[in-house]
């Protein structure tokens, strides 16, 4: 009988939020009132619109990776609905929040689905990489998790000045200090799947690679297209004029993190001798 | 722990992270904040407590921005108008972002500038401002706001010497088996100090002097920035329009280049043209038919009146050869006038008999054109225009009444059908 009633309840309170979220807002001010109250509503429309479409295009299964991929998604939408809805006033919040979801759905490819993505393994990857986009810590951090470097190293590969190097470092403290961890709980990694992956890079380390390798690959290539239009692939020849020059640092971070055949490509380039001969692979690091 | 906990544990903690208003942590406070156009990393602005600085042009439309902190935390963003200006003014903590994006039909553009929060001796200076400003609503004259400002400025660095010379007299009195040296120094710090004091007067009077010169150069600026924004509000209005009117042509030139529906559109005026040409063709046809017509008409009077006189003339030859004798023909002057009224009586009875009698008539099926002339040469009648069917047929006028004639008519074996009206 409680439990009747208390469900009752909540619908009840659904509605009135529901309700209020589709007047007409006036300011930036009540907007975020507004919408700060209504928080878990928008994210299960989110995350509801999400699923839907992964079912119409044929991508949906029922089990928790799914669910935690649409959850996700939906949680990425209403982030950038409470920054970016704020200038969009007078508005009726949720009628904007569905135009800004279709919009985002209505893309060619809205975000990086893979299968194998949704596993652990490819969670962290598709988690690493998709952070990377939006975070200069994150980019730099990449360097580490996929090759094991630490800041002096990223420094000499990429040939970077005074100036640069120093933002490195500072990269590399906020990464461990705290965007890690962000990040972690971002894409819903728990503790015990971290430390199966761990386990699972000890035990089997060369398979482990290998398909981490794959696997960042999928996600390299869907994610790199969020860079500038002018920042391709180029070949050793390029990109060694690109060093000698002493042009493109923004070039050389942004896109040697996110491509693994450039890396190979422009090895050695930006270190004047410093580095070995041997090109580098990919040795995923799980923990910063 | 289960499907559904764990879950619910993912929602809550999303749910958490996305409660915390976004702000860019200590460590972060000095550096570049990242610009994101269309959720691509366009730039950067330098945070280092300097005004910065960017401006993006992109062939695409810009549709949203994104400000992110190095961390990846989103600060600020605006969603762009489809055509247009938007700006934007983002505050975080004490810095300043203002966006302005404007979208045309080429493309679109962004303008970001961070104004960094004023230094602590920028703000010590505004809240000297403040004071004096205050003081000087009371008296609005701009000139006096800024004497009172170097009144405060002074009254300021006074204080300062003086603790600075109470500090001195005070170690000097504290130390008192001090270097000989040191024995005649408050009678020279007095003369210096006082020395001192005038020079810092005249150098006050010189600062007030500049002071008052900046706020009228400040006054002039601001009032040129007012003038310039009023251009650029003008301007872009403009520009809107302009890039609007551009927008509705295009659509205009689309419309027309596109094919079939367009045609529809088109083809009626020129149907419609067709038929006013067809009709006026028409109407000068009759006109031309009417005109004819006239004049067969008139002709044909004069034909009449032509053969009226011959008549006469042939009926008195006629009476003048039955009777050649003048006296009597004299004599006979009435008869004649009685004669000459039976003739035109007779030609009044005989103009109409004269008149061919004119009828329609249709013909049974199968009926050959030689049987029908035939016929036709039977009746002494000519053949004259076919109308739907019914042939026109000119005799003599017949002996017998026209309904009779016509139920004659109707009996013969060719005939199908026949009246007098068309």
């Amino acid at each position: 009988m409680q439990n009747t009633v208390g469900k009752s309840q909540v619908m009840a309170d659904h509605t009135v939020t529901v309700s209020r979220l589709e007047e007409v807002v006036s300011t930036s001010d009540e907007f975020d009132r507004v919408v700060s109250q209504a928080l878990p509503v928008l994210l299960d429309r989110a995350t509801g619109y999400t699923k839907r479409f992964l079912r119409e295009t044929g991508q949906w299964n029922d089990d928790i990776e799914h669910e935690k991929f649409a959850l996700r998604w939906g949680s990425e939408y209403l982030e950038r609905f409470l920054v970016c809805g704020r200038s969009e006033v007078p508005c009726r919040p949720l009628f904007l929040f569905d135009s800004l979801v279709a919009k985002q759905h209505s893309k060619p490819e809205p975000f990086c689905y893979h299968p194998d993505l949704l596993r652990p393994l490819g969670r962290f990857l598709d988690g690493l990489v998709a952070r990377a986009v939006v975070s200069r810590d994150a980019l730099i951090a990449l360097y580490r998790h996929s090759y094991g470097w630490g800041a002096g190293e990223v420094i000499a590969v990429t040939g970077l000045n005074g100036l640069e190097s120093q933002r490195i470092y500072k990269n590399f403290r906020r990464w461990r200090e705290s965007g890690w961890q962000r990040t972690m709980d971002e894409i819903g990694l728990t503790k015990t799947e971290l430390a199966e992956l761990t386990s699972q890079q000890q035990r089997h380390r060369q398979r482990f690679n290998g398909e981490a390798e794959r696997l960042i690959r999928v996600a390299q290539a869907h994610y790199r297209k969020s860079e500038p239009d002018h920042y391709p692939c180029l070949s050793r020849a390029q990109w060694r004029e690109m060093f000698t020059q002493g042009y493109g640092c923004d070039y050389r971070i942004w896109h040697l993190a996110l491509c693994l055949d450039c890396m190979q490509a422009a090895w050695g380039l930006g270190s004047s001798g410093s580095l070995t001969e041997e090109k580098p692979r990919l040795e995923l690091l799980v923990r910063p | 722990m289960g499907y559904e906990e764990g879950l619910e544990a993912y929602r809550s903690q999303l749910l958490q992270s996305l409660s915390s208003p976004p702000s860019r942590s200590v460590s972060s406070m000095s550096d570049p904040i990242q610009v994101y156009v269309n959720e691509r990393r366009v730039g950067e602005l330098e945070g280092a407590g300097m005004d910065a600085r960017l401006h993006v042009q992109s062939l695409d439309h810009i549709e949203t921005i994104q400000l992110r902190t190095e961390e990846g935390t989103l600060l600020g963003g605006l969603v762009a108008p489809e055509f247009g200006y938007r700006t934007s003014r983002i505050q975080l903590s004490s810095d300043v972002i203002e966006l302005c994006v404007h979208n045309i039909a080429q493309g679109g553009s962004l303008s970001a500038v961070l104004v960094p929060a004023p230094s602590f001796w920028s703000r010590m200076g505004k809240i000297l401002g403040d004071v004096t400003d205050k003081l000087a609503i009371r008296r609005p004259d701009t000139a006096l706001a800024y004497s009172m400002r170097t009144v405060a400025f002074t009254q300021v660095l006074l204080a300062i010497m003086v603790v600075g010379l109470i500090y001195d007299r005070m170690a000097t009195w504290m130390n008192p088996e001090g270097e000989p040296s040191f024995i005649g120094q408050p009678v020279a710090l007095r003369t210096v100090s006082m020395t001192e004091m005038d020079k810092l007067e005249q150098q006050l009077g010189d600062l007030a002097r500049m002071q008052q010169k900046v706020g009228e150069t400040l006054e002039s600026q601001q009032k040129g920035i007012a003038q310039l924004h009023q251009t650029m509000a003008q301007l872009s209005s403009s520009h809107e329009s302009v890039a609007s009117s551009v927008v509705m042509v295009k659509e205009e030139m689309e419309k027309r280049q596109e094919g079939p529906q367009t045609d529809r559109s088109t083809q009626r005026p020129v149907s419609d043209f067709v038929q006013k040409e067809q009709l006026e063709a028409a109407i000068k046809n009759l006109t031309v038919d009417n005109a004819r017509l006239s004049n067969e008409l008139a002709r044909l009077e004069e034909h009449n009146q032509t053969l009226s006189a011959k008549l006469q003339t042939a009926s008195v030859n006629a009476s003048k050869a039955v009777d050649q004798n003048p006296e009597r023909l004299l004599a006979s002057q009435p008869d004649m006038e009685s004669k000459n009224q039976s003739v035109q009586v007779v030609k009044s009875l005989q103009s109409p008999q004269t008149q061919p009698f004119l009828f329609w008539v249709t013909f049974s099926e199968g009926t050959s054109q030689e049987s029908i002339d035939q016929w036709v040469h039977e009746k002494k009648g000519h053949k004259g225009v076919i109308n739907e069917g019914w042939q026109e047929v000119r005799i003599v006028p017949p002996a017998v009444p026209p309904d009779l004639f016509l139920e004659q008519i109707r009996g013969e074996k060719i005939v199908k059908a026949a009246r007098i009206r068309e």
